[in-house]
């Protein structure tokens, strides 16, 4: 059941999904509170004795901290408390860990050591936010200044600084496996041997920062029974709750977070970092505290999309049909993961844009540098690969010598067509995009490009899985020892096949980390996808010799696909415990596409050395949300 | 804590001046540091009837311009056509409502772009002693001048012997890549005694005397301004910054030089 569905299944009497919208003039459901000035924003709430919160922060790409003398800080004028990474409760996070998803691995306040421009090493909270910064200007920090990385490909290199310890190797870990996502679908080589154009093309952007026009914020006081309010300018409520309630240990239950108008958001509104640290100085002080980023924050630590780099090879035959398509990819993520790692998995289920294209594979590498942390924003994960597609399609075009929009028709995806994440292709409409994008801007098209539709010609032998080749170069630390060749199938030793119809390795999610973490059907009213992942028999896959078989990314097979039901045992606890089927689900965001997991771990998954947040211990309910979900 | 002190006379305020204090003309760029936590500023003088000093005024072939003249006062003033579109230049309509001729002078980079038609037009200063003083000397020791400006006098153009350019990302109202002014007084068709002035491509703006040296007796034409253009690099050293580099600006400097002096793309 695709994300989609699951959400019409959720939701479907809350919301009318016959929209028939285009074309008639719409009024925003927000717009009378914008232009009446009556929006309330999360910073028009007003408190009595408000105190607030401003940020040392490292004037260094990457520095160890020698020492940090707060002294002089604590006796200035109105200062209440000055906050450093020993008053975090559980200073250790990654965003995603709310999903299982990577390690633990961004502190909320530093004390060891600072890797990008801006990163906090204390927090001072003042009577007024001119004290405050007064004070944070007082604080003595002795750092002793390391050597930083800032371009990805340099970042892999076996002698660049490490930026983040707890990926030594300056990439995320892909299934405890790789150093980056694979794709493999069908033979590259064989589709470039066969073509009579390689066409290669490097593509790049730069950062782009959200700038909403509210900074983030949030502001936090002491509530009646033990709870803490916040008012927040988060994008993403439930998730800032979970986050704080990890960070400072502390039930979510006791946590009352109040939503509202988001100032602009598009994506840097959910990294959650001003909650906890608004929360925190509550619970310090005893007082409503206020943190908010001014302008130049949002600007410098306010995470951005972050920088891509990617190369593209073609294999092109004379009458513009692609037969082959190779990626390789870098996401430049800052210094740590926050949801980068994400959106690699979200751009590799895209790959290779909306065309169908034979053979195609990927390497797409979540690389840290001593820059922004980077994170989500509009389109997330597809916009810059979709630059570097597009601006390739163009050049194809120019090699073959064919009318570009026409070159698009010819590849273009339709409905019924295999995808290599191993989904079928519906409601597609590139061909039906180009057509009216050719009439409007009036760029003449050929009579046979006109009469094409998505929903004809898809499917049949465009619906069959190729047999494919995999490999498993690039496997963790493997870089450190020597250099390895980045696009795909370069550097393996050896080749590994996957039979043609085959999924792939099975996907499942990655076990929950605790026992109440497991969903339950019956209280969530929730079953889950109507069949589970296909595991591959053994016989279908060749050995690769002594390694494991390489990933294929692939997502869990059409809900129309029946497969065996047994999932791979790759944790002590799926061992210990079956879970119900519908612990299979990924929950939301990565669902789409959740991670590949080998069918022989080389190790454990990763697992947090404890446990975090005492949420709500019932059994079936996530330990992050306070209240019950709709049943 | 920020302090506010209101004193009557633009003597009072000079002599208020001292270490954290800040002399409030329109606000523009005070308030917004202010309302930032900016450290620097502990508290603020103003006048408490600025509009004593907001006067504009015709004198013989030059104007005057009282310090606290607004944009939005030039613009309403028709003895100072030749410098609406320099205020116009300046801030959207809220910013030029408030910003002063005086606040326009200590604007630091990338700001101040009326300061640099001023520069050009040979602008002279009346300062809170009662002193006069050019608007380029001012300009360089502007960082530790402790006397505030009572009125501004600048030539007034004949004919079209004054153009601006502002150079911006964003449009219609983006702070400066660059800004130029020139004033280029002609003689039988020949250029005598031209007023180059940059904005934008030094800590505060400039003359650039090469180039104003190599306009000398040349008409107004592609021939005649080439070793001007050629000059351009020889006078400026520009900052980098967010919105350009230092390579950037002086690599398009001469190419809007030349577009203002042959009267192309000119507002």
């Amino acid at each position: 059941m695709s994300s989609v569905e699951f959400r019409k299944d959720l939701f479907n009497d809350e919301r009318d999904d016959n929209l028939q919208e285009i074309g008639k003039p719409t009024r925003r459901q927000d717009i009378l509170g914008h232009v009446t000035g009556r929006s309330p924003y999360y910073d028009d709430h007003l408190f009595d004795g408000l105190l607030h919160m401003r940020c040392v922060r490292s004037p260094h790409h990457h520095a160890r901290i020698r020492s940090i003398d707060t002294g002089m800080a604590e006796r200035m004028p109105g200062v209440i408390r000055v906050v450093l990474a020993r008053d975090v409760p559980n200073n250790l996070n990654t965003l995603l860990s709310l999903i299982n998803f990577g390690k633990d691995e961004e502190k909320l306040i530093q004390d060891t050591k600072v890797a990008y421009i801006g990163e906090p090493v204390a927090a001072i909270i003042a009577e007024t936010d001119r004290q405050a910064r007064d004070a944070c200007a007082a604080v003595k920090v002795d750092y002793e200044v390391l050597n930083h990385v800032l371009d990805p490909e340099e970042a892999l290199s076996s002698d660049a600084p490490v930026v983040n310890e707890i990926y030594p190797n300056n990439t995320f870990d892909y299934h405890d496996l790789y150093d980056h996502q694979k794709l493999r679908f069908g033979d590259v080589e064989k589709g470039f041997a066969e073509a009579d154009h390689i066409v290669e093309g490097e593509y790049q952007m730069s950062p782009i920062e959200q700038a909403p026009i509210e900074t983030c914020g949030a502001i936090a006081a002491p509530e009646t029974n033990d709870r803490y309010v916040c008012y927040t300018s988060t994008q993403a409520l439930f998730f800032s709750l979970g986050t704080t309630a990890k960070l400072l240990n502390m039930a979510s239950s006791r946590l009352h977070f109040i939503g509202g108008t988001v100032g602009g958001g598009f994506g840097g509104k959910v990294d959650s970092i001003v909650e906890p640290l608004s929360v925190l100085g509550a619970v310090l002080t005893g007082r409503p505290v206020k943190f908010m980023w001014d302008r130049t924050e949002e600007m410098q630590v306010g995470a951005p999309r972050g920088a891509e780099r990617w190369r593209i090879k073609d294999g092109v035959a004379r009458d513009g049909r692609i037969l082959a398509r190779a990626f390789t990819g870098f996401f430049d993520a800052g210094a740590y993961t926050r949801l980068s790692s994400y959106a690699i998995i979200k751009c590799s289920a895209h790959l290779p844009g909306p065309y169908t294209i034979p053979n195609v594979a990927s390497n797409v590498f979540c690389v840290f540098t001593n820059r922004t942390p980077a994170t989500a924003m509009r389109g997330f994960g597809i916009t810059g690969v979709d630059f570097a597609i597009e601006c390739h399609m163009d050049k194809v075009a120019e090699t073959v010598g064919l009318n570009p929009i026409e070159l698009r028709i010819l590849n273009a995806y339709r409905d019924g067509d295999m995808k290599p994440h191993r989904r079928l292709a519906k409601n597609t409409a590139l061909i039906e995009c180009c057509q009216v994008a050719a009439q409007k801007s009036g760029w003449s098209i050929g009579a046979d490009a006109t009469r094409q539709s998505s929903l004809l010609g898809g499917g049949g032998a465009r619906a069959e899985i190729p047999e494919t080749v995999t490999d498993s170069a690039g496997r963790i630390g493997e870089r450190r020892r020597a250099p390895v060749p980045t696009a795909p199938g370069e550097g393996a030793a050896s080749k590994g096949h996957v039979r043609a119809g085959t999924q792939g390795i099975p996907i499942v999610a990655a076990a929950p980390q605790d026992e109440d973490m497991v969903i339950d059907p019956a209280r969530t009213g929730y079953r889950g996808p109507s069949s589970t992942p296909t595991r591959i028999p053994d016989a279908a896959m060749t050995p690769d010799h002594s390694l494991q078989p390489a990933a294929a990314a692939a997502a869990p097979p059409p809900a129309s696909r029946p497969g065996p039901v047994a999932p791979p045992s790759s944790s002590q606890y799926q061992q210990a415990k079956p879970p119900p089927p519908a612990a299979q689900m990924a929950p939301e965001p990565p669902a789409a596409q959740p991670p590949a997991v080998p069918q022989q771990p080389a190790s454990q998954p990763y697992k947090p050395e404890k446990p975090f947040s005492r949420g709500v211990n019932r059994p079936g309910v996530s330990r992050f949300l306070s209240g019950s979900r709709r049943r | 804590m920020v302090t506010i002190t209101t004193v009557e006379t633009l003597q009072d305020a000079a002599a208020n001046k001292g270490q954290g204090t800040a002399f409030l003309g329109g606000g523009t760029l005070l308030m917004r540091g202010v309302n930032y936590g900016d450290q620097n500023v502990s508290r603020i003088v103003r006048l408490r009837q600025p509009e004593s000093l907001a006067g504009v005024s015709s004198e013989g072939e030059r104007v005057r311009l009282g310090a606290c003249a607004t944009m939005a006062t030039i613009l309403k003033s028709a003895d100072v056509a030749f410098l609406h579109a320099v205020a116009r230049a300046v801030g959207g309509p809220a910013i030029r409502n408030m910003a002063t001729v005086g606040g326009n002078v200590f604007a630091p980079h990338p700001y101040g772009d009326f300061a640099v038609a001023l520069l050009a037009l040979d602008a002279k200063l009346r300062m809170s002693d009662g002193s006069e003083l050019e608007l380029e000397r001012l300009l360089a020791a502007r960082e530790t001048e402790t006397r505030l400006i009572e009125s501004v006098s600048a030539m007034r153009p004949a004919g079209d012997d004054f153009r601006f350019l502002k150079v911006t990302r964003v449009k219609p109202r983006g702070a400066s890549v660059l800004s130029i002014a020139a004033w280029l007084p002609r003689r039988a068709g020949r250029i005598s005694g031209a007023r180059v002035a940059f904005g934008a491509m030094a800590p505060t703006p400039v003359r650039t005397p090469a180039v104003e040296a190599a306009l000398e007796g040349v008409s107004l034409d592609q021939n005649g301004i080439d070793r001007a253009l050629q000059s351009v690099a020889n006078d400026l050293n520009p900052p980098d910054d967010s919105l350009a580099s230092g390579w950037y600006r002086k690599e398009v400097a001469p190419v809007h030089l030349k577009r203002l002096l042959l009267g192309q793309g000119t507002r």
